[in-house]
């Protein structure tokens, strides 16, 4: 990761955001504590983190689980050190949580159609897996 | 960490540079390959794909070699002119100053890449294993990727590792359709585009040239898919010394590349912060709907990171594609090509410290080793298997 890199390149040194006035000079804590991005002194500033942190929250809602999974990713730092950034975090958390529960209905209803196949759900089965969608449809129309 | 006791040499940061990027070049490859060879799709089926790539003539199994070359060539022709024609709109909204709508117009295309393209591999793929994957649980696993997919080309800051996986991922499914051309048509385009892309930076009236040069006197961003690697940070003040070529913070350069068109530029832009990758729209006449410009081109991106269009991914990988339809043997020969072809234009982007295409030198070496290895190297290494001294 460039985190622990990015405390001796020239990016750094004018940057005084940090949420967390540590004295700890452990190149790698330091570091990641002033980031909240898992880009480091690539991401965002952390003002601008928070917004971006609210916006993919709220856009998760419009079923993009994936955004929410994409959030947490991004905002990784800010996970694992539970004591910065407490903005950033409420939106992060509340996000992953989002993943959580929206992973584990979708792959409940995945994982019954696929296991139960016919038996369970009859002549509908038929009608609702993807390859048989697909040729009504006449999207395959490639091979 | 060892880096306080030993300063990292040239080799280090050369070396993790050139890593940047041929590891994404070449999984884009693998991919494709991996695509070709599990879809393998009868040469029969190639007839249902009509695009701009084939308007001209559609080859057919009964044609003699002669006529095929000749449909070839006229294919190439009519997508070199189409690509000619787009990157020229392109100049002329650029210097409009009509970038919102480029930028959004590229937006759309990502999406369309994305939903349409990336639907249809998937499809074809479920198809293939049957796998008993319901419409619903489908639809919204490829809606989800297909809007983070434009958040991410769209969105200038973003996750870095996100947005390189998602541009790999439209290289590959754009690549994937290019590969089911007709095969005549597949090389002569090919060297047909290598040519063009040659014209179109280096002349002084090509139009790469004049969207470079036009971005690079507006200190503005070509909106363009473009794919950079991750700055390397050293401990040296190096990066900040770079040459570029503009003065600037902001020079973030991003080509549109029309699907039809490869256009290389190699853009520079002074270290910053900043990363620049725009989404271009792609333009793809093998779909009525979208259109998209892939920008083509090997530069320098504002951190100093090496940055490489869309589009010479796209044609790299159509290249080892088509030579998968072939042979696995191919595939190595027109691999190592590429790659050395790569590493010589980037020696080449070091010495000049301009806009260089990256599509000639790989092109034209994948091209010949395709035959080479085809021709004359399967003959000797088959009869050497079969006799049992080498493999």
């Amino acid at each position: 990761m460039e985190a622990s890199r990015s405390d001796e390149s020239n990016l750094s040194p004018n940057r005084d955001r940090r949420s967390n006035p540590n004295p700890v000079h452990n190149s790698i804590i330091s570091s990641a504590q002033v980031w909240p991005t898992i880009d480091g002194p690539l991401g965002l500033t952390e003002e601008a983190s928070v917004d971006y942190a609210r916006r993919f929250y709220k856009f998760g809602f419009a079923l993009l689980p994936w955004l929410w999974a994409v959030n947490c990713f991004y905002f990784w730092p800010v996970l694992r050190h539970s004591r910065a950034f407490p903005q950033i975090r409420n939106y992060v958390v509340r996000s992953a949580i989002g993943f959580s529960v929206f992973t584990a209905l979708l792959s409940a209803w995945a994982l019954t159609f696929s296991i139960g196949g016919e038996e369970l759900f009859g002549p509908v089965w038929d009608k609702l897996v993807m390859y048989n969608v697909a040729d009504r449809l006449g999207l395959a129309g490639l091979a | 960490m060892d880096r306080t006791q030993r300063p990292r040499s040239v080799l280090d940061s050369l070396g993790e540079e050139l890593i940047g990027i041929l590891t994404p070049v070449s999984i884009c490859m693998f991919t494709v390959v991996l695509l070709v060879c599990l879809l393998n799709s009868d040469p029969s089926s190639s007839a249902s794909f009509s695009s701009i790539a084939t308007a001209a003539y559609s080859e057919t199994d009964s044609d003699s070699p002669w006529d095929k070359l000749l449909g070839a060539f006229l294919n190439s022709l009519v997508f070199v002119a189409a690509i000619t024609v787009a990157t020229f709109l392109l100049v002329l909204l650029f210097y409009l100053r009509c970038v919102r709508f480029l930028k959004l117009y590229m937006g759309f295309s990502a999406f369309v890449v994305l939903a349409n393209l990336g639907g249809e591999i998937s499809v074809l793929l479920i198809d293939r294993f049957r796998l008993p994957v319901d419409s619903v649980t489908f639809s919204i696993l490829l809606f989800n990727f297909s809007v983070v997919g434009v958040l991410a080309v769209f969105m200038s800051r973003f996750s870095i590792l996100i947005t390189q996986g998602y541009l790999v991922v439209i290289g590959v499914l754009v690549a994937y359709f290019f590969t089911m051309l007709p095969e005549w048509t597949t090389w002569v385009l090919l060297v047909a585009l290598a040519l063009y892309d040659l014209a179109a930076v280096l002349l002084p009236v090509g139009p790469l040239r004049l969207l470079v040069e036009m971005a690079i006197s507006r200190d503005e961003d070509i909106p363009a898919l473009v794919y950079e690697a991750r700055p390397v940070i050293r401990d040296d003040s190096r990066l900040v010394q770079r040459r570029v070529w503009r003065d600037r913070r902001s020079s973030q350069n991003d080509d549109d590349l029309e699907n039809n068109e490869v256009v290389n530029v190699v853009v520079r832009a002074e270290e910053e912060e900043q990363r620049s990758e725009i989404s271009v729209p792609l333009i793809e006449r093998s779909r009525p709907e979208s259109s998209e410009t892939f920008l083509e081109g090997i530069g320098l991106g504002s951190s100093g990171a090496i940055k490489l269009g869309l589009g010479d991914f796209i044609f790299y990988s159509v290249l080892v594609g088509r030579a998968a339809m072939y042979d696995l043997m191919t595939v190595y020969a027109c691999y190592l090509a590429i790659i050395a072809g790569l590493g010589v234009t980037l020696m080449l982007l070091s010495v000049y410290q301009k806009a260089l295409p990256a599509l000639p030198v790989s092109i034209m070496l994948g091209v010949v080793f395709y035959f080479l290895a085809r021709l004359f190297l399967e003959v000797f290494v088959v009869q050497c298997s079969s006799n049992l001294v080498m493999f």
